[in-house]
């Protein structure tokens, strides 16, 4: 065998002490994690060797390793730990460090990482949006513009050129973001160069890709975690009325563009339709999401000011969006506004910040899924 | 003036050393134990350390020297209920409980053969029955039977008197409050194994052929429910091919934080029973790090030379049956290889750890940690904490923390 000189990291050490990983130090390494993780490769399980890979700050060794993603935080090792030592939180705070590392500018990645930032991450959209609305005169309820029946119509309160430069901006932004981020992230797991790794995938690039989507779309992996089954169906319904939100923006894009119809769409429309129950779908999601780990807390942790940062912006989505719709509606113009304005710097802050904020993992756990299929490690 | 005579809670091989050295110091004892029998967990073991001798080798020394000491008194299935008073004056109040057969019995076993009742044996931990009328054990001291009255009910008790050559079963004996007044106080209630079904992912109580250590111990003495013989619990198949799993609930927060000391010298000395015992057979102990304190070192690297014995770092974190053979499939990492692995077994051993009997017995006045281990310093004067009731120990330092605590009683009863 071969001698190796280990070189700690302690900056890394320290680093991930200081992202949510302070229990990582109690880890003995008596490998109870391993045994108890139903979604581990059985070659090179994680997490044992991740813990002490953090533990001598083998910086690279954790950030080139696909694993860490593949771990989908069930929480059977935090609560079968016999020293407290949390490793689906410490595989958390990797993995909200590999994003901070890959997701550039680091600053904002910095910024939304840590509580004390957050004022001035809501700055931004705040700001924007109050500036359109000043230079439109409507800043005070009286001075907008009401539909031809006296209702709100919020394309009056903001028309959607605006709105289309705010979020086309935001979403350029953060696809470029991740563009690179992946691109970087997937160099370095390959070891330095895009196309020197082995291709073990029998189906090559679209066989790994296709069979990745086909997990996700199923959250079969999910359905493996003991202590947290539940979450399968939380973050399924998360998933799906994500995408079910998707396609309205895409099919009102059309018919605002395509069809010259502005909104607001009747109730009764097929998109509104679509609209409506994916937004009850993830505000019951999002409600079991929370109910669900404030239940396992004891036992998987209670997560990161970075999980709830995420669980609290999709709930806030959600929650606005809801009664921007309802307040419409019942045509009361004083709750009405606000609430879509706060609806709207929520969206924003979702967009522009998704490569920074856990809403990446989406982007980097299935850039590695795909890698790590592709380069045979499952 | 300091009271002349010392209470020892617990007759295990610590109270009894306790009580031995301080009676043959020239001072009166009495020992106060939850037990039909004197002996504790020590008359349960195959062998014990550091001689690997049975039991007898230590035990009936230490009861000669009872029976030709008239300084000691004992009560078995007695309890403390109640202490008051202070360093060199305590008032203590004992519960007797009846055992139903007084000083006649000379142990001829017709009670037992007549007994229509049964009960399960837990000086076996519950592997057989005796009868409801029973001798804990063949060289139980004291040598006298016992009527289990939980389970001896209706006609069963007329059966066992009317069996009795001797007029030694009184059935109508009732629980008995004793006043005794004493200037020291040592406590050695020992220990308890960990409740092993506690631990979900490791089978014990849901697959048949998962024991406790403690079980080994039973299944291994001659005296035995298997007469010495090991086999397995779901078909009396000979375990040949036995897996060992350490730290049991031991060095675990969700179970107990702290290291039990001896379960890796137990299942080392567990692995010699089996490999004497069967020539072809094998052995694997799954471990975190095997902890053999002191010169107990040299035992672990017999065992380890052994070609049949092999040690796997990684621990076990579950345990699973496979129904048609009743085999035992144990799921560990082996760290060094860094592989999960899975391997099938005839048995498995748990090395269960120790929890300290004091968390239960609720004697008054002494105060516990959170973990129910008694601490020296808390402890009012005059009272002294000897053996596994203040940390996991040994019969080595038992029996010296012993004749330390024997010393100290001494000292308060002169004062």
């Amino acid at each position: 065998m071969s001698e190796r000189v280990i070189n700690p990291d302690l900056k890394f050490v320290n680093e991930v002490v200081q992202a949510g990983g302070e229990s990582m130090k109690k880890c003995f390494q008596c490998a109870t994690c391993t045994v108890v993780c139903n979604v581990t490769p059985p070659d090179n399980p994680f997490p044992r060797k991740e813990m002490i890979q953090a533990q001598w700050g083998l910086k690279d060794e954790l950030f080139k390793n696909p694993d860490i993603w593949l771990c989908h935080q069930c929480s059977d090792c935090t609560a079968y730990c016999p020293r407290g030592a949390k490793p689906g939180e410490v595989l958390g705070a990797i993995r909200k460090m590999t994003l901070q590392r890959y997701s550039k500018p680091s600053f904002l990645a910095k910024a939304v990482g840590d509580s004390k930032y957050l004022v001035f991450l809501l700055a931004v959209p705040v700001v924007i949006f109050l500036l359109i609305l000043a230079s439109l005169g409507h800043l005070s309820l009286s001075s907008i513009p009401r539909g031809e029946d006296g209702s709100i119509v919020y394309a009056h309160f903001i028309p959607v050129p605006y709105i289309d430069a705010v979020f086309i901006a935001a979403a350029l932004f953060a696809a470029i973001v991740f563009v690179n981020g992946v691109l970087s992230y997937w160099k370095d797991m390959a070891g330095g160069g895009l196309t020197k790794w082995q291709k073990v995938h029998g189906g090559g690039f679209l066989g790994a890709i296709s069979s990745t989507i086909g997990e996700i779309i199923s959250h079969n992996r999910f359905r493996k975690c003991d202590l947290t089954n539940k979450r399968a169906t939380s973050h399924l319904l998360v998933f799906y009325s994500f995408v079910g939100l998707a396609i309205t923006t895409t099919v009102a894009i059309y018919y605002l563009y395509g069809l010259h119809w502005e909104s607001p769409y009747p109730l009764t429309d097929p998109l509104k339709i679509l609209a409506n129950v994916s937004a009850i779908a993830l505000l019951i999601g999002i409600g079991l999401v929370i109910t669900n780990r404030l239940k396992n807390a004891e036992k998987a942790g209670v997560g990161s000011y970075y999980d709830w940062l995420f669980i609290g912006v999709v709930a806030a989505i959600v929650i606005t969006g809801i009664l921007s719709e309802v307040t419409r509606l019942a045509n009361i113009a004083a709750l009405a506004y606000p609430i879509y304005f706060i609806h709207l710097v929520s969206v924003f802050f979702l967009f522009a910040y998704a490569p920074f904020s856990k809403m990446a993992h989406m982007v980097y756990r299935t850039t590695a899924m795909v890698f790590s299929k592709l380069s045979g490690r499952e | 003036m300091a009271e002349q005579s010392v209470l020892v809670i617990g007759g295990g091989i610590s109270g009894l050393t306790a009580a031995i050295e301080t009676a043959e110091a020239g001072y009166d004892v009495f020992i106060v134990e939850r037990n039909p029998y004197l002996g504790g967990r020590v008359a349960q073991l195959n062998k014990y350390f550091p001689k690997l001798c049975p039991p007898v080798c230590g035990l009936e020394l230490n009861f000669r020297r009872i029976k030709e000491n008239a300084r000691i008194k004992f009560f078995t299935l007695a309890e403390v209920t109640g202490i008051s008073g202070s360093e060199g004056n305590y008032d203590v109040t004992v519960k007797v409980n009846p055992r139903y057969v007084n000083d006649k019995c000379v142990g001829c076993d017709a009670c037992a053969q007549a007994c229509p009742a049964e009960r399960p044996n837990e000086f076996n931990f519950g592997m057989d029955k005796t009868k409801a009328a029973y001798l804990p054990f063949e060289q139980a001291f004291p040598f006298k039977y016992v009527i289990d009255a939980n389970y001896c009910k209706g006609d069963c008790g007329k059966a066992c008197k009317e069996a009795c050559k001797y007029d030694a079963i009184d059935l109508d004996m009732k629980p008995e409050t004793i006043n005794l007044k004493v200037g020291a106080i040592v406590v050695a209630t020992g220990w308890n194994l960990y409740d092993a079904t506690k631990m979900d992912n490791l089978g014990f109580g849901k697959v048949k052929n998962v024991i406790t250590n403690m079980m080994m111990e039973r299944l291994a003495a001659p005296n035995g429910p298997t007469q010495g013989k090991i086999l397995r619990p779901s078909d009396g198949k000979p375990a040949k091919n036995v897996a060992f799993v350490q730290c049991a609930g031991s060095r675990d927060e969700n179970h107990l934080p702290y290291c039990s000391y001896i379960c890796c010298m137990a299942s080392l000395k567990q692995v010699t029973y089996l490999r004497e015992q069967y020539p072809d057979s094998k052995a694997e102990i799954f471990y975190i790090d095997i902890r053999t304190p002191g010169r107990y070192e040299q035992f672990y690297w017999k065992v380890k030379d052994d070609a049949n014995v092999k040690l796997t770092k990684g621990k076990v974190a579950r345990i699973t049956e496979d129904l048609e053979t009743r085999d035992v499939i144990v799921e560990a990492e082996d760290v060094l290889t860094g592989k999960k692995i899975k391997r099938t077994f005839d048995m498995v051993v748990l090395a269960t750890g120790m929890e300290p009997a004091a968390k239960q017995s609720n004697i008054p006045v002494i105060s516990l940690t959170q973990d129910g281990f008694m601490v020296q310093s808390s402890q009012k004067g005059g009272i002294f904490a000897v053996g596994t009731v203040k940390s996991p120990v040994d019969v080595q330092r038992s029996v010296q923390d012993a004749t330390g605590a024997a010393v100290k009683s001494i000292q308060t009863v002169r004062r």
